[in-house]
């Protein structure tokens, strides 16, 4: 997806104020004459300085350059739900694998994905297997990382 | 729609079986699964040393792993927070630092010494007055008339901005009747930048643990001037405590201890608590804590949650008599 | 010399050796995977060696982190995920390597480099440790402040493209860097009261999403296949290796020091020793206009870096007790431990064992070159598999590392959001090298400017009020301010005699 140049310049000028405005909040400190809102500040006033020399550029330009060209990826359906997909599985697994446990999330994850990337069924499920418990055993059992067990927390092993 | 919804309800009374199961399978005999210990401070800093030392041995007590896990950031309110917030099961501790009753008062939580089913605290090690080798001062009594002459002009450093070291200098100020602003605060990250600093002639005294300035002492680097506790360091017998040098009633110590989340069931501290005591009073663990001068301190349950309050009313009065608190 | 042969003896046992063997392995495979650090594989080697005598303690650690560092390197070059944050400055240009059809070169030129580097950085441990750490201690916070400055110039250096683009990139990662508890002043920012926030925003799980999150996305959207690894033959990866080390002696030399100083001074590490040294090389090389375009030289410089930075970071753990970066800070616990309590005195109370020390770090790189070829032999077996397998896998593998930072699924999110924020930013021709050195600065940059601002009481001045610093603030506005200013005068008298 690409955009002018402007509509980064406008958006990082909203931000950059945002940042200014937000900092103002920040309380003194005690005994220091310098508090917490001098970097965000200096940061806000630098990005704010380039957004606006963005948004003078891209308004230059903006007879060759459009406001928004969507890749060729996002007119195509099919690889639009793929590309989407990518973000899904990881807020699913943010969302659920405490409650489900590792080993049910990632399988499932696995799974979709391989069959959205046309693996054949039987060989994205041998593949989702294999390497979820691959990575559990190696992650939980030796290098000691606490994935969720979850649901199968009755049968974990 | 319907067959939806019919769909969805099936799934749920599935699920919530599975989910009885398991709540049932977790009032069995603890621990018959890995306990997760929760440090909430860095990997290499003191506090993880001995969560680490602790895990190893608790483990071979229990007989099943114990995982230490760093749960950094926040001034330890992150970690702090995750001790607290976990399921009261037994199957997840922590390490738990002075910090508790500290950032309560700063207002950065709600969480205080109350949040947690204390185990036992392990070690407490009581603030020092540090100064540079070659630096005019040779008692802490001339620290403080220094400070008193030149208000503004020497700085001290040691942890950041609030820190449980700052609190060792500010409260010491406050008692000796000058305010605390008079020796402004450089923060830096942890002891050992703070101790960074002073060598480099950055700062005029740091306010750590006698114990994370050792290896600058042996180096001729740093000299110690006072001991802000109740006696002298074993390890440093030559360093007079505060009082000895001042007349000044003054004491801080930074402190750990194992404490599980509030609501810990009475069967699980049962068995912790001995465990932990076997654990404590192992040549293994003392040993390990007295080659790294660590103090050794052993109060369970009842008492370190009474030690625990009083830290925590301590620690609050100072930070509101030096304007740190919210 | 007696001393020298009892040392030779501590090391030269069957367990030692063992015991070095099975840390190397291990420091492998973790190094290999995103997410998986030398600091967490130091920090997991901690509870095993309590049982162990000092010299295998530390004999495993130095070889388990000398093996990461390096193993960072194979997936940064495959894949373009560095699998640890010292391989992040030079994941691009070796990945363009690769797709040029050099990632036998690339890997073969990392490797030896690595050894080199490490070599380099362990002589000089080993020779004037004491000396060094004496200069070191004298770094306050204005030294610290113009050194994170210098560092920033960096980002500038080395994005490629757009000069406006590569700050707005470089201040995103600055801004990531204020998010959290500020140590100035204990206050939280940005987090809008959620406790994770307060933590700040973990570099790895950052790392990772702007590598690996953004590079599935990428290859999601393009419709062309990328090229394939796995068509690559890598055969002998030190085939025509000769003639590049020969060429770029000087960089190698250069790659050491650098990473051997920069370990030396605590507070940076290895990671921002590469950073550096990747910047020195392109702006002294000749070639710089190929730089990021699958050019040797400054893997060839960095590579050797982070590897020296390594050795260096224990210079001042030894001799004062400081560490010199994240692992040493675990590794004066194990000092402690064992008994070799840090401090001028270890070398005179106890001279076998840290010579025995240096032995191992001495055996630790040698013995990299033989197991880094293995490793990189393994990894092409790996990589045989096609992409659409392949991708999910990766994807799978970074979030379980992500979790593992803090085992928390926040570093999923920061993951997650990073990873599209960096998919955009490139899509558009923002580079995301300054974003990830922002976010490495950013903390030692504000820290030690609010400390020296506090030290000298608001006075600017105070910032060259010390004879070092005096010298690196000249120096870094030197190289801030001379380039536009020879720039101009060189136009102006382009101009006169018309």
């Amino acid at each position: 997806m690409r955009l002018n140049d402007a509509v980064f310049g406008i958006a990082l000028l909203f931000f950059a104020f945002a940042v200014i405005a937000y900092s103002q909040t920040f309380p003194a400190t005690f005994g220091q004459n310098y508090g917490p809102d001098l970097f965000p500040v200096l940061i806000g006033s630098g990005l704010a300085i380039c957004g606006a020399v963005l948004t003078f550029r891209g308004w230059g330009a903006r007879k060759v350059v459009p406001w928004v060209e969507l890749g060729a990826w996002a007119q195509d359906r099919q690889k639009l739900v793929t590309f989407m997909l990518i973000p899904a599985a990881l807020v699913f697994y943010i969302l659920f694998s405490d409650f489900l446990g590792f080993l049910p999330t990632a399988l499932l994850i696995l799974f979709v994905l391989l069959r959205r990337f046309s693996v054949a069924p039987v060989n994205a499920l041998g593949i989702a297997c294999i390497t979820t418990l691959l990575i559990h055993t190696v992650f939980a059992r030796f290098l000691l990382v606490p994935l969720p067990w979850g649901l199968l927390q009755p049968i974990a092993w | 729609m319907l067959k939806l919804s019919r769909l969805g309800r099936m799934a749920g009374m599935i699920l919530g079986g599975v989910a009885m199961f398991a709540a049932g399978a977790a009032q069995a005999d603890w621990p018959e699964r890995p306990i997760t210990l929760i440090v909430p401070w860095g990997a290499g800093g003191g506090t993880d040393a001995t969560g680490r030392m602790i895990g190893s041995l608790l483990e071979k007590e229990l007989g099943q792993p114990v995982n230490v896990v760093n749960r950094t950031g926040g001034s330890g309110v992150v970690g702090h927070s995750a001790i607290a917030n976990a399921k009261p099961d037994g199957y997840t501790l922590g390490v738990i630092t002075v910090e508790v009753g500290m950032m309560h008062w700063a207002g950065l939580t709600d969480l205080d010494s109350k949040s947690y089913t204390p185990i036992a605290l392990y070690n407490a090690d009581p603030a020092g007055l540090q100064v540079r080798a070659d630096a005019p001062y040779q008692s802490a009594a001339d620290v403080i008339d220094a400070i008193k002459a030149n208000p503004g002009k020497f700085k001290g450093s040691g942890t950041g901005q609030g820190g449980i070291w700052h609190l060792a200098l500010a409260g010491m100020l406050n008692d000796a009747g000058i305010d605390p602003a008079a020796a402004p605060w450089v923060p830096s990250k942890g002891a050992a930048a703070g101790l960074q600093e002073l060598a480099a002639g950055g700062v005029e005294f740091v306010t750590s643990s006698v114990v994370e300035a050792a290896a600058l002492i042996d180096a001729g680097k740093v000299r110690s001037l006072a001991v802000m506790g109740d006696e002298r360091l074993g390890a440093f017998p030559d360093v007079p405590t505060l009082k000895e040098s001042t007349d000044l009633d003054w004491k801080l110590a930074a402190w750990r201890g194992l404490a599980g989340p509030k609501g810990l069931p009475a069967d699980v501290t049962g068995k912790l608590v001995p465990a932990f005591e076997k654990v404590w009073k192992s040549a293994e663990f003392q040993k390990f804590m007295e080659g790294r001068g660590f103090g050794l301190v052993w109060k369970p349950e009842a008492e370190f949650a009474t030690w625990m309050s009083e830290s925590d009313a301590g620690l609050g009065s100072v930070m509101k008599a030096v304007g740190l608190a919210k | 010399m007696d001393v020298l042969l009892t040392a030779f003896d501590l090391v030269f046992t069957p367990y030692v050796l063992l015991v070095m063997l099975g840390a190397a392995l291990f420091g492998l495979f973790v190094g290999s995977i995103p997410g998986l650090t030398a600091t967490m594989a130091t920090a997991l080697l901690i509870p095993i060696t309590f049982f162990m005598d000092p010299v295998p303690a530390i004999a495993a650690i130095v070889t388990t982190v000398a093996m990461a560092i390096f193993a960072g390197d194979i997936p940064g070059c495959l894949l373009r995920i560095p699998g640890t944050p010292a391989s992040a400055a030079y994941a691009d240009e070796a990945h363009a390597m690769t797709a040029k059809g050099l990632a036998e070169k690339a890997l073969g030129a990392s490797l030896v480099c690595a050894v080199i580097g490490g070599l380099i950085g362990t002589l000089v441990l080993a020779t004037t440790a004491p000396l060094l750490a004496e200069f070191a201690i004298q770094f306050s916070s204005f030294e610290y402040f113009w050194l994170a400055c210098l560092g920033l110039s960096c980002a500038v250096m080395i994005s490629t493209g757009s000069v406006l683009k590569g700050v707005v990139s470089l201040l995103i990662g600055l801004f990531i860097s204020t998010i959290g508890i500020d140590i100035t002043a204990g206050h939280p920012r940005f987090t809008f009261g959620s406790v994770e926030m307060m933590g700040g925003i973990s570099f790895i799980p950052a790392m990772i999403g702007m590598f690996a999150v953004s590079e599935v996305l990428r290859y999601v959207a393009s419709n062309r296949q990328k090229p394939q690894v796995s068509q690559q033959a890598i055969g002998n990866v030190f085939r025509g290796l000769g003639p590049v080390l020969a060429r770029y002696k000087i960089n190698l030399l250069r790659g050491g020091v650098i990473g051997t100083a920069i370990g030396i001074l605590p507070g940076a590490g290895a990671d921002i020793a590469a950073w550096v040294a990747y910047a020195v090389s392109k702006k002294f090389s000749r070639e710089p206009e190929k730089f990021g375009s699958g050019h040797v030289e400054g893997l060839v410089d960095s590579g050797c870096a982070n590897n020296a930075g390594l050795s260096g970071a224990w210079v001042p753990a030894l001799v004062f007790g400081i560490p010199g970066d994240s692992i040493t800070a675990i590794v004066i616990g194990v000092l402690y431990m064992k008994g070799m309590n840090p401090g001028p005195t270890v070398f005179l109370n106890q001279p076998e064992l840290i010579y025995a020390v240096f032995v191992a770090f001495f055996l630790a790189n040698l013995a990299l070159l033989p197991l880094g070829f293995l490793a990189i032999r393994l990894a092409r077996q790996v990589l045989r598999m096609p992409q659409r397998v392949l991708m999910p896998i990766i994807l799978m593998f970074c979030l379980v590392g992500a979790f593992a930072i803090n085992n928390t699924v926040f570093g999923i999110s920061i993951m997650l959001v990073l990873g599209l924020l960096a998919y955009l930013m490139e899509e558009n021709g923002f580079p995301i090298a300054p974003t990830i050195l922002g976010i490495v600065l950013g903390t030692m940059l504000e820290d030690n400017f609010m400390s020296s601002m506090i030290k000298a009481d608001g006075d600017l001045l105070g910032f060259f009020s010390r004879p070092i610093a005096l010298v690196l603030g000249i120096v870094t506005l030197c190289i801030w301010f001379l380039p536009p200013i020879i720039r101009a005068l060189r136009s102006t008298r382009g101009r006169a005699p018309q």
